[in-house]
């Protein structure tokens, strides 16, 4: 299950979820073994073989996939400028 | 003195980072009285080398984030000393890693450098920060608990108004312009047996979310995402020998690092009290299997 909202700012306002650098992924899929929260989705015959399917399901400020991936292929958002944005949000929410 | 180390590479040999990791190994034992261990031999003839890992400090080298040697020394129950990631090391001297299985120039350079490193490594109480001058704020050494259970897994969650928490987990104990801060229950459960701390630096100014080091187990690498922002001022350096006390508990014994606070009451905005984490905590729980 994941949340609707983090800290009171809805959810999809929010843009924290993993960038795959398919120059990299080898497809090993330890990131979609690893993640329980059907961020990824495998597509077996297509050529991007891994897509971030749900990026809303990613755990703001979790990183946790990225250190599962042996060729360094994840990359996340600058936290200092989510954590911003966020505070900003919350401001227009008042 | 020459070091005595058992060295554990992953010695991946379809991996540039892996090849890195044998060269690294073979640079240590040849300048000291180091011995290596083949991670592939270690499977089938464990006793060979049972005498050199219970005598000397393991250290674990690992080509890549799949850490093979980590979780081989996970499974067999091994101490690690510590413990070098090929890729990270070469991330953190902005060296690019070819795609040649065999070594080139720049290859070899990165494992001469990162040998070296290792052999000039001071033993870590050796290397224990002093922090002269720092005021020291007493931390209580005992805490109250609410406790949620499920199954044969406890998790408890401290009370106490000076207690804030962020949804990844992490806590942090407010006195003054002082936090110490840690990982709750949650982490320590879903990681099980923690085997390894990489500490924050002493001195390094955190933002909020930011990292505050690392915690390992044979299943997973957790960040410490820091709940508030500051300068870290203290580490807790009993857990680089004894990383279980933070299965014992994270609270208490288990602390990870003090930070002198620069902005709370920003960070406190986008911070959980007991209560809210509490309610979070119970749904993670129960929507997961640990
Ligand atoms: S762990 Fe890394 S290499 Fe493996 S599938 Fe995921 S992104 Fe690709
Ligand atoms: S960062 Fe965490 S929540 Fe997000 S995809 Fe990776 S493991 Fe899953």
């Amino acid at each position: 299950m994941s949340e609707d909202t983090f800290m009171g700012v809805p959810r999809e306002k929010i843009d924290w979820s993993p960038r795959i650098d398919y120059s990299k992924c080898n497809y090993c899929m330890e990131c979609v073994k690893f993640c329980p929260h059907q961020v990824f989705e495998v597509r077996e015959h297509e050529e991007k073989k891994l897509i971030v399917k749900n990026p809303q399901n990613c755990i703001v400020f979790c990183r946790a996939c990225s250190k599962t991936c042996g060729p360094d292929a994840l990359s996340f958002p600058d936290k200092g400028e989510v954590t911003r944005k966020i505070k900003e949000l919350r401001e227009e929410m008042k | 003195m020459s070091k005595r180390y058992a060295l554990l590479p992953c010695n991946g040999l379809d991996k540039t980072a892996g090849c890195i990791s044998r060269e690294i190994a073979l640079k240590v034992e040849e300048r000291s009285e180091s011995e290596i261990i083949c991670p592939v031999f270690f499977r089938v003839a464990e006793a060979k080398y049972r005498q050199s890992t219970q005598d000397r400090p393991l250290v674990v080298i690992d080509g890549c984030q799949t850490r093979c040697a980590s979780k081989l020394a996970a499974e067999k129950n091994l101490k690690i000393a510590e413990k070098i990631t090929v890729t990270e090391e070469a991330k953190k001297r902005g060296q690019q890693i070819g795609a040649s299985l065999r070594l080139g120039s720049n290859e070899l350079a990165l494992a001469e450098a990162i040998a070296q490193q290792l052999l000039a490594e001071e033993s870590k109480k050796e290397k224990e920060v002093k922090r002269a001058g720092e005021e020291v704020v007493a931390f209580p050494e005992k805490y109250e608990y609410e406790i949620y259970t499920k199954d044969k897994f406890i998790f408890r969650v401290p009370k106490g108004e000076q207690f804030f928490f962020n949804e990844n987990d992490c806590w942090a104990y407010v006195i003054g312009h002082r936090a110490r801060v840690g990982v709750t229950d949650f982490v320590q459960q879903s990681l099980s047996d923690i085997m390894f701390f990489t500490p924050p630096t002493i001195g390094a100014e955190v933002e909020q979310f930011g990292e505050l080091g690392n915690i390992e187990s044979g299943k997973a690498v957790f960040e410490i995402v820091s709940p508030v922002s500051g300068k870290v001022v203290a580490v807790n350096d009993e857990l680089v020998s004894s990383p279980e006390r933070i299965n014992d508990n994270p609270y208490e014994k288990g602390w990870i690092a003090e930070l002198e606070l620069t902005n709370f009451e920003n960070d406190r905005e986008l911070l959980l009290d007991f209560k809210s984490y509490f309610n979070i905590l119970k749904r993670k729980v129960d929507s997961f299997h640990v």
